[in-house]
This record gives structure tokens, C-alpha cells and sequence, in this order.
């Protein structure tokens, strides 16, 4: 903050009258700090780097000349942001041109006359000045609408979330059920070969599309949804319409049809009873007709109702969960989704186990 | 400024005014400069490349002594000093053999004017 609020110029000439005559000129404004040869100049440059609002420097020098000190600071790619300004005594072509190739920001003749030489310094000064607070409010301004960006997300993340949440406790169910469908259905697309092929950015889009499996269930009468027996054929025909007015509730819904994670969710309210034969619903669709993670969520969605308690029935434990489902008694599963989910239900039970201590499972 | 002494100065082609507009009015950083100015060295390590027939030397010598003139609005030495400084960029040593003369007849009325302002 400091140094950019004291300007500081660096003056490099090695008769002692140009130093006194340009650091007079600047003096009222500037720090100045003085060179008076070339090494000198390249050393206080290297020092001072980040607080040099720019350069006067003389041509002809003993050890390192202004040409050599313009080649130098080329090459550091300094150029760029300290502006520099050859001051010299004569007009020869040669070296005015070379010093234009190397970049330097202006040429100023000696004997100089002041207010010129400060209107031209000075406009070069502001000029990077704003530039580079410019480039700041843009790298500011370019954080401020990612964290933003990144709040809106989670924002409808969290209302996706809690519409569905609101939805499962008019059928009785602990909010955490929703939870627990995304945490399944992301661990089995992380980490077994269910996943393969499935960028992790579009396992976290999965994941938010499990959520809303059953938001249809607002459609269906509490009479029903709550029913502790069995349903009537008339009953059941009319639960299972909840998968086809899941899709359509969120189709319906501009700022969903816009969510990247919409074409998931969508898919999954549609097809999370379908089965692997045939037999679900609501379109019947065979083996892999039904993509995979309407597989997942259907699997993970049969053995969270099997180890829950319902309203209809008791939890059963986890071991008689996976052998209903392993001898079909659940319906008809992909051979290979059975594999994994064997395979990693040991770990899938843990979740239910921290939910009860009052953790949250899969971060 | 004394008007005495400004006359004087300007008695042997120096601009005053214009020298005090480059030290930005600062009388006391300009005269300090004018008063060691018979003290530079430049002037006679021209006249010795010169003699010695060292063109490289005697145009660091004349380059350097244009810019300290320059500075100071001495204008009776800068323009025949930039002539000089040109034929010597050449390589033009007899040219600037010739000049050399003249030079010098107008440098010592410039460095007496200025001795007497101690």
C-alpha cells in the first residue's frame, strides 16, 4: 500500500548536473533514487522493482550503457511494467531506433526544458498507474463473481434439496433419505466400475439429480402415500404415477430446466422403478434401455426402504436387505450393479450407522 | 539575482533565465553548478585528444561537455561545441582541429566571467 501511494523514480546519469536537474524537476512528487551507471541502474531496478513508477536513463555511460541496460531490462520482460525513458544529448538515427526496438517508452533530449519533460513522464506514470489498478479491479472483480457463482450453487443445491427433503416428510420419512440415495449413488459411481467413464464433475451432477428421485410423491393424496396396508391395483396404478409427474414437475420448472444437473434429474424421477427385465415402470425398459445411474438410484432407493422403518413395515437388517434383493425378490437387477453393490455394501451400511451418530457420511 | 551579475553572464552568451527555468527557479542550485563549471575537467581533455590525435576520446570529451553546457544555457560554447561534436562523431579530427582555436578563445571569456562571481 505503502509504495504505491509514494511514487519513486529512478534517475540514472553519470554527470553529476543531469542527475541534479532531473531529480529537481522530480522531486516535489517523486522518491528519487539515482544511478550513475548502468550496473549501478540494473541493481536498483532489481532492488526496487516493484515500486518504480519508471526510468530516466542516459545513453552514453562508463562500465554499461543506456543501450545495454534497455537490452537487459528486455529481457527481464521489465519493459512492460516500468516505463522507460532514454534521455540523451543527441539525435543520431541508429540509437534512437534501437532503443524504440528494445521498447523503451520515450526518448527526451538534453538539455531538457522541465515542463515538458514532466508532462511527459508524468502522463506515462499515470497512464501504468491505471492500467495496473485496472488489471487489480478486474482480477477482484473476476474472484468476486466466482465466489458469487459458486454461491448460487449452492443456493439451489440447498433448494433442490429442501424441496425434496419436504416432499419425503409428508410420506413419513426422515429427511435423511434423500441424503442417503446421493451418497450411495456417488460412492458406487467413485468408486466401483459402475462409474467408469463418468467424469467426477458429472458424478456430482448424478448425485444432485438423485435427490429429486421422488419429488412426484407431492402429487399422490396422503391417503395413499401414508397408507400402512397394502395398495388396491387402482391405488398402486396411481402411485406409480409419481415417477411420470416427478419429471414433468421439474420440467416445468424454468430454473431446473437450466441446471446442468437437469437432464440427470429428469431421468431419474422417470426411471428409478424401472427393472433390468422389464417388469418396472413406467415404460418398461429393458437392461441397458435404462441408464445407469436410474439403475443406481433404483437399487440404492430399494435397499434404504428394506433397512428403514415405514409406515408399512419394519427395518429389516442389512444382511436380510442384501439377500432379498440378491434373490430378486425386489424386483430384477443388472448382474453387474448386483456385483458391486455386494461388494461394497459393507461400506454402504456404515452410512446408516453414522447418520446415527450424527455424522454425515461422503462428506 | 544580482542584476550585475546577470549581466555579466549574459555578457558571455549564457541565458540566464532559461538555465534558472531548467533548475526550476532554484538560484542556489543553478549558481552551483555555474560557479564549478571552470572546475570540469572536459574541456581540456578535449583539447588534449584533440592534440593527441585520439578522436575516440576527444568525442567522449566533447560529448560530455555539450550536455554540462547544454545544462547550463551556455549557449557562446554550445553551439560551436555541437558542431564539433558532429565532426568528431565522423571521425573528422582536422576539422575539429580547426575549430579548436576559436573554442577555446570563447571558453576562457566564460570561465573568467564566472571566477570573478567567487
Amino acid at each position: 500500500m505503502k509504495d504505491t501511494l509514494r511514487k519513486t523514480l529512478l534517475v540514472v546519469d553519470d554527470e553529476e548536473i543531469n542527475c541534479a536537474i532531473l531529480s529537481n524537476i522530480f522531486a516535489p512528487e517523486y522518491e528519487i533514487l539515482t544511478a550513475s551507471d548502468g550496473l549501478e541502474a540494473l541493481d536498483l531496478i532489481e532492488t526496487h522493482r516493484n515500486r518504480l513508477s519508471a526510468v530516466l536513463l542516459d545513453v552514453i555511460m562508463p562500465r554499461l550503457n543506456g543501450i545495454q541496460v534497455l537490452r537487459t531490462l528486455r529481457q527481464q520482460g521489465l519493459l512492460n511494467t516500468i516505463p522507460v525513458f532514454l534521455i540523451t544529448a543527441d539525435s543520431e538515427g541508429t540509437t534512437m531506433r534501437e532503443a524504440y526496438d528494445l521498447g523503451v517508452m520515450d526518448i527526451i533530449f538534453k538539455p531538457v526544458v522541465p515542463y515538458i519533460v514532466r508532462r511527459r513522464v508524468n502522463s506515462v506514470v499515470e497512464l501504468f498507474q491505471a492500467r495496473k489498478q485496472l488489471s487489480a479491479e478486474v482480477v477482484r472483480q473476476r474472484d468476486q463473481l466466482l465466489l458469487q457463482t459458486q454461491k448460487l450453487a449452492e443456493l439451489s443445491m440447498g433448494m433442490v434439496e429442501s424441496l425434496s427433503t419436504a416432499i419425503e416428510f409428508r410420506s413419513d420419512e426422515s429427511g435423511e433419505h434423500v441424503r442417503r440415495i446421493h451418497d450411495i449413488t456417488t460412492y458406487l459411481l467413485t468408486n466401483t466400475p459402475l462409474g467408469q467413464g463418468i467424469p467426477p464433475d458429472q458424478i456430482r451432477l448424478i448425485g444432485i439429480g438423485a435427490i429429486t428421485h421422488d419429488v412426484g410423491k407431492i402429487s399422490i393424496p396422503d391417503a395413499i402415500l401414508n397408507k400402512p396396508g397394502r395398495l388396491t391395483p387402482e391405488e398402486f396404478e396411481l402411485m406409480k404415477s409419481h415417477t411420470v409427474k416427478g419429471a414433468e414437475l421439474l420440467s416445468k420448472i424454468p430454473q431446473m430446466r437450466e441446471h446442468p444437473a437437469y437432464s440427470y434429474a429428469y431421468d431419474i424421477a422417470l426411471h428409478h422403478h424401472e427393472r433390468w427385465d422389464g417388469k418396472g415402470y413406467p415404460e418398461g425398459l429393458v437392461g441397458d434401455q435404462i441408464s445407469i445411474w436410474s439403475q443406481i438410484v433404483s437399487l440404492a432407493d430399494v435397499y434404504d426402504a428394506l433397512v428403514s422403518k415405514r409406515c408399512y413395515k419394519d427395518a429389516l437388517a442389512p444382511k436380510k436387505a442384501m439377500e432379498m434383493i440378491l434373490n430378486g425378490e425386489c424386483g430384477a437387477f443388472n448382474p453387474l450393479l448386483l456385483d458391486c453393490f455386494q461388494t461394497t455394501e459393507p461400506v454402504l451400511r456404515t452410512f446408516y450407522h453414522l447418520n446415527q451418530e450424527g455424522g454425515t457420511p461422503n462428506g | 539575482m544580482d542584476n550585475a551579475v546577470k549581466t555579466a553572464l549574459e555578457g558571455v552568451g549564457i541565458d540566464v533565465q532559461e538555465a534558472l527555468d531548467r533548475f526550476m527557479g532554484n538560484e542556489a542550485l543553478m549558481m552551483r553548478f555555474l560557479t564549478r563549471f571552470p572546475q570540469d575537467l572536459n574541456f581540456s581533455a578535449l583539447r588534449k585528444a584533440v592534440d593527441a590525435g585520439d578522436a575516440a576520446q576527444a568525442f567522449t570529451a566533447a560529448h560530455t561537455l555539450k550536455g554540462v553546457v547544454g545544462n547550463l544555457s551556455i549557449h557562446s560554447l554550445f553551439h560551436p561545441v555541437s558542431a564539433m561534436v558532429e565532426d568528431l562523431r565522423r571521425g573528422d579530427l582536422s576539422s575539429a582541429s580547426q575549430q579548436m582555436g576559436a573554442l577555446e578563445a570563447q571558453y576562457l571569456q566564460v570561465v573568467s566571467a564566472l571566477e570573478h562571481l567567487q
